[in-house]
Formats: structure tokens, C-alpha cells, sequence
């Protein structure tokens, strides 16, 4: 850590996981409901949309939270000076959580927009959108006061933006559901198939460039090349989600050819990582900072490419859409790109932040065990759920049946989905645990 | 290559595509008033709307595949239920799924809301959108009805169902008026003994139901157009 300001951002990761292990909690409860009969008195005081809504919020909330950590932490090393205004960054914090526990609290007590993902009512909108401009000023101002613009700047202040105007889209009220939904893709795909991706792309970059050793000019030739491919592939790919919602069936097309190609982005980001790893010419330290880096690439491809392409197809998707397909796919793309990205950077940041001694190595053996569990268990989650869409998908929407018919045999895989989750919580609360109690190496002390 | 080669990468990629995406919209746009049916698209239909959306129905329903997957789609909902299978939802979730493993929360409407959401649902289901769910597929459906009824429909059971004018309130196939249930939905539910009983004194059976008794019809006959309904729910899908 060279800037005193990039401080801010330990709050910010601090408060992304503590919301993380709740949302895994949330999301036990919603597992749980599947395969037991939660009672009608229960039901009606604490229903299944009200919790899917506290576990989906809270998702984004944290991972967003923890993007902008890592945004503070990267922007002064990249621009070579301090941020524009540190306490700006903590006011901004204050604000989104607030906003984030004032919504969570909210739905409790029926307080909702009502639309998936985007329940958070209109009037606190106004709030993430302060909260927003807050912190693209400040990322802005701190990037032309250094007068030092790279590509890999550019890449993450160029998805900022564009997340932060799509979220736009999914203010209004629309009269048609069918425009509603075009216009909610807006938010949702562009965000993780685009905005994100820039993001991430951004993050990897940085953490590639400061670790490896590898030429920055080398690092950012590819970056652009996977950032052009990342918005070839994904902004007309949105079009897999127009197959069904009453718009023209040229979607159909170009859904399905665009986002067919939508793993190779992914598979050059793999790639490009273990170049840099090789290229580097230096023993990579800590060894577990690799191991979730190296994760992340992989379960990135296997949840967002392998499992999204399996069903994006509209022959297939005609059969799978709006199954728990859709929920696997869902489920291992977002744990394999963005909570290990998120996971990943704060075991990059945690050690320099607290600076600890001989290069910022730490005893590892808790993380390790946390990464695998959790990322072993999501595995098994999401396959249980694909066993679980793939039987719907046959039953209810190829043969027919009723709704509660087709659920019957669903019940089992979601209480093995549920058996997974607890080890999930498992793994991230070890890793919450042992990033914030992150402790030197053994021989560390000798050798500095 | 060349990092000016990888920026022209960059921005043709990303150019081409938004210049492809943002012309779709605009013609979807236009497009959306003709597939979605705008004409229908009233006062009551938006109030019915703002309803499903204050209630957060969505978190657990998917509508045209998107929400929740905790409850049925609801896109098909009005052609598969009708408006007194959804009121009847709305009003007591508790009495309607009591048998079930899993239940619907009992939401604040008033009778206003509930006659908006039916009409949310009614224009809903006229959307077109490339025949999804499969499930409701009108076309696979009587596909698979009229196929049912070639063979039913030669016995004197079907007889007795077009003498006694059945159909003046209950669907079959692409006929008859949405009334009183799709008789392809009852035997799922309900075996040829009930139906005779029911046939014979309708108040007894479901107190407060609208059906006429038909006690003019002796027990053999009534027992057949109980055995006919059963037969249907061969391919029928109970709502």
C-alpha cells in the first residue's frame, strides 16, 4: 500500500462480506422452502418472494460494495496519487449501506417495487443514484487531477459509467409488461454480461500487472482484446433473454448466435491469466491469492460459459427457460466470476492494507480450506439445481404436467441443494474469518 | 498483434454490436404495440399490474419466465384458471392449497385489485411471444385434445355431454365457454363416483357452486359422463 487513502476501501470489503454471509443465510431459508412445507401462518408473515428478494439484494449490494472497495484501493496506485476525497468515499459507504438495510427492512414489511432483482422502492433509488455519482466523481476527479490515464483505468471507469446508466433503466414504472422486461435486461445482462465484465476485466488486469511482473503493455494489448470481444458477444447476446417476452423473432437469431459465442471473452480471460502467470518470470506469492485467481477463471467459465451455453440456444431454452435451469446457471456464474473476483482482490488488498511484513505473506492454511469448501460446495449446489431443471424441464414443460406435479421430485435435489449451502456458508465464513484476522507467515518475522 | 490492432478489436466489437442492438430496439418498439396487443392495454390492465407489483407476486411466479421459480408461471394463468380460479386464489390462498406441500401467502387485495389482476392476466395471456410455456401451448395442446377426442367422442357418453349441453359452460378442447372448469381438469382431481354425486345434487358436493343438478339423468348415465371426464384427464392438466 503506497497512498494513505487507499484505506477507505477496508471498510468497504469488510462490510461486502458480512452482507455475503448473510446473504448465504437468506438463501438457506429459500433452499429450505423448497422441500418442506413451510406453514400457511409463516408463509403468510414471511413469504418466499420476501426472502428471494433480501437474498438477491443483498447479493448485488455486496458484490457493487466490493467492486467500489477495490476501486479505491486500484485507483490511487494506478494514477500515482491519493484519491480525490477519502472522506467522500466513507459518507458514500454510510450512504449505500444505509440505503441497502433501509430496503432490506423494507421488504419485511412489504415495502417493495415489486420487480425481481430491482425491489428496491423507487424513493431510496434516489439514494443509490447520489450514492453512485458520489463515487464516479470522486474515481473521476482523482483520475484527472493525475493527468494518467491507462488502459486498464479506462476499462473500469468506462464500466462504472455504463453500470451506473443502466441502472437508470430500471427506475420507471412501465405500463407494458412485456417493455418493462426489455428494458429490466437492460439492468441485469448489460450489467453482469457487460459492466461487470469491464470491471472485472479491470481488476484482473491490475492484480496481473502488480503481481506477475508480466509488461503492462503486454497485459493491456489483451485486455482490450478481451473487453472488445466481452462487448461484441454480450450487448447484442442480451437478445437470449428476448425469445419469449413478445418481442420480433429475429431474437431468436440473434440471441442465439451472439451469445453462443459468449464463452470465448471468458476463455481468453482464462488464458491470458495463466500467460501472465507463466510469463512473469516470478515465484508467485501468496500462493493462495493464485489459487482463488485461478479458481475464479476456471468456475468463470464453467458457470457463465459452460452452463450458460447449455441453454441458451432457443430450441433448448424453449424448454428450459424460467426452470431452476436458469437457477444453476445463475447460481455458479455468479459465485465463479464475481464473488471470487471480489474474494480474489480482497486477498490481494487484505495483506497490504495491513501491512503485513516480508511482502505481505500470511499464514494460508484457513483460506485454502475456505476456498475449496465453498467453491467445491457451489459445485454441487449448481449441479443439484441442473438435475433439478433438467427434470422440470422434461416434466412440466415437455410432458405437461401440472406445476406441483412436476415439483414432487424436485424436492429431493433441493434438499441436496440445501445440504451444500450449509457447506458454502461454511467455506465464505471461514474466509471472512481469516481475511479479517489475516495473520503473517510463520518464517515471515525471521526472514524480514 | 499489435496493441493498435487490439484497440481496433475493441471498438469495432463494441461499436458493431450496440449499433446492431440499439436498431433491434428500435424496431422492437414499434413492434411491441402489435405482439403485445397495446389496444388492450387499458386503465384497469396498469392498476392490475401496479397490484402484482406491490404485492411482489413476481418473487415467486415467474410471468412470460422471469421471477421467482417458487410458483407456477403465470403467463398462460387466465387461459389455464380462469378469472374465478385466480379469484378464488387470491381471496383464500389457504382453503386452495390446503392439501398442498406448498402454499401462497395470503396478500391484502381488494375486490377492485383482484378484478385488476385478472385483467393484468388476461391481457398477459394474449401476448405473443413464440408460444412459450410449452406447457400452455395452445397448439400442441389441441394438437394432443383433438387426437383425445376423435376416439372419445364416439361414445354414448359424449352423446349425453352434447345433449345435456355441457359445453355451454365448460371448455373441451377449442370449444364450449370458460365458465365452469376445463373438463379435461377435473379428473385429475376427482374420480367417475365423485362426479356422479355431483351430477346428482351439485349443492351437497361443492356448496355454493353455480352448477345445475342434473337428477333428471339416471345413475348409469350419470357414472359415464363421470368415467368420460376421468378419460379426459388422460393428457388434461389439473390448474
Amino acid at each position: 500500500m503506497r497512498f494513505e487513502s487507499q484505506r477507505v476501501a477496508y471498510p468497504y470489503f469488510v462490510v461486502a462480506l458480512l452482507l455475503f454471509v448473510l446473504q448465504l443465510v437468506v438463501g438457506l431459508y429459500l433452499a429450505f422452502s423448497y422441500f418442506f412445507t413451510v406453514p400457511q401462518a409463516v408463509v403468510d408473515a414471511f413469504p418466499f418472494a420476501t426472502a428471494r428478494a433480501i437474498h438477491t439484494n443483498l447479493l448485488v449490494l455486496w458484490i457493487l460494495l466490493g467492486f467500489m472497495g477495490a476501486t479505491f484501493f486500484m485507483v490511487p496506485e494506478e494514477t500515482g496519487r491519493e484519491l480525490a476525497w477519502p472522506r467522500l468515499a466513507i459518507a458514500q459507504l454510510v450512504i449505500l449501506t444505509g440505503t441497502g438495510v433501509a430496503a432490506i427492512v423494507g421488504f419485511l414489511f412489504g415495502w417493495t417495487q415489486g420487480r425481481p432483482l430491482l425491489e428496491i422502492p423507487r424513493p431510496l433509488d434516489l439514494l443509490v443514484v447520489v450514492g453512485a455519482l458520489m463515487f464516479l466523481a470522486n474515481v473521476a476527479a482523482t483520475m484527472w487531477q493525475a493527468r494518467r490515464f491507462t488502459a486498464t483505468q479506462g476499462s473500469l471507469l468506462a464500466g462504472l459509467v455504463f453500470l451506473a446508466l443502466l441502472y437508470l433503466f430500471g427506475i420507471p414504472f412501465y405500463r407494458n409488461l412485456a417493455t418493462d422486461w426489455y428494458y429490466w435486461w437492460w439492468v441485469i445482462h448489460l450489467w453482469v454480461e457487460g459492466a461487470w465484465e469491464l470491471v472485472t476485466a479491470a481488476l484482473v488486469a491490475f492484480m496481473l500487472i502488480q503481481l506477475t511482473g508480466v509488461e503492462r503493455k503486454v497485459i493491456e494489448k489483451w485486455l482490450y482484446v478481451e473487453l472488445g470481444l466481452f462487448l461484441f458477444t454480450g450487448i447484442a447476446g442480451t437478445g437470449h433473454h428476448y425469445y419469449w417476452l413478445g418481442a420480433p423473432r429475429y431474437w431468436l437469431w440473434i440471441g442465439g448466435v451472439f451469445s453462443a459465442l459468449e464463452p470465448f471473452p471468458i476463455l481468453l480471460m482464462l488464458v491470458d491469466t495463466f500467460r501472465a502467470e507463466r510469463e512473469g518470470g516470478r515465484r508467485l506469492e501468496p500462493r493462495l491469492t493464485w489459487t482463488f485467481m485461478i479458481g475464479m477463471a476456471v468456475l468463470h467459465l464453467v458457470g457463465a460459459g459452460a452452463f450458460g451455453l447449455a441453454h441458451t440456444l432457443p430450441q433448448i431454452n424453449y424448454y428450459t427457460h424460467g426452470s431452476q435451469v436458469t437457477v444453476a446457471h445463475g447460481h455458479l456464474a455468479f459465485f465463479g466470476a464475481y464473488a471470487l473476483v471480489n474474494l480474489t482482490f480482497f486477498y490481494f488488498a487484505f495483506p497490504r492494507l495491513k501491512g503485513l511484513p516480508d511482502g505481505g505473506r500470511f499464514e494460508e492454511r484457513r483460506g485454502t480450506v475456505g476456498f475449496w469448501t465453498a467453491s467445491l460446495a457451489v459445485v454441487g449446489l449448481s449441479l443439484s439445481f441442473a438435475v433439478a431443471g433438467v427434470l422440470q424441464a422434461y416434466l412440466e414443460r415437455y410432458r405437461g404436467e401440472p406445476y406441483l406435479v412436476a415439483q414432487e421430485p424436485i424436492r429431493f435435489w433441493m434438499a441436496l441443494v440445501f445440504a451444500h449451502g450449509l457447506l458454502v456458508l461454511a467455506g465464505v465464513a471461514i474466509i471472512a474469518w481469516d481475511l479479517l484476522t489475516l495473520r503473517p507467515a510463520a518464517g515471515a518475522a525471521k526472514i524480514g | 498483434m499489435t496493441e493498435g490492432q487490439s484497440k481496433v478489436v475493441f471498438w469495432v466489437g463494441t461499436l458493431s454490436s450496440a449499433a446492431l442492438f440499439l436498431g433491434l430496439t428500435f424496431d422492437t418498439q414499434r413492434e411491441f404495440d402489435r405482439l403485445t396487443h397495446a389496444d388492450r392495454l387499458d386503465e384497469q390492465v396498469v392498476a392490475g399490474k401496479r397490484a402484482f407489483e406491490a404485492r411482489n407476486c413476481n418473487d415467486c411466479h415467474t410471468i412470460l419466465g422471469f421471477g421467482g421459480y417458487y410458483a407456477p408461471d403465470l403467463t398462460r394463468a387466465f387461459d389455464r384458471i380462469g378469472a374465478e380460479g385466480i379469484r378464488r386464489r387470491l381471496e383464500d390462498p389457504a382453503r386452495e392449497f390446503a392439501a398442498s406441500y406448498r402454499k401462497m401467502p395470503k396478500q391484502p387485495l381488494s375486490a377492485k385489485e383482484i378484478d385488476d389482476v385478472i385483467a393484468f392476466l388476461r391481457w398477459t395471456g394474449g401476448i405473443e411471444n413464440n408460444d412459450w410455456p410449452p406447457q400452455d401451448s395452445q397448439r400442441r395442446w389441441k394438437r394432443s385434445t383433438e387426437r383425445l377426442l376423435a376416439g372419445a367422442l364416439l361414445s354414448p357418453a359424449a352423446a349425453l355431454l352434447k345433449q345435456e349441453n355441457c359445453l355451454a359452460c365448460h371448455a373441451l378442447g377449442d370449444a364450449g365457454e370458460r365458465i365452469g372448469p376445463r373438463l379435461e381438469w377435473i379428473g385429475g382431481k376427482r374420480d367417475a363416483a365423485w362426479i356422479a354425486q355431483l351430477l346428482l345434487d351439485p349443492e351437497r358436493v361443492q356448496p355454493g357452486t353455480p352448477m345445475p343438478s342434473f337428477a333428471h339423468l339416471d345413475e348409469g348415465q350419470r357414472l359415464m359422463i363421470g368415467e368420460l371426464v376421468v378419460s379426459l384427464a388422460a393428457h388434461g392438466r389439473e390448474p
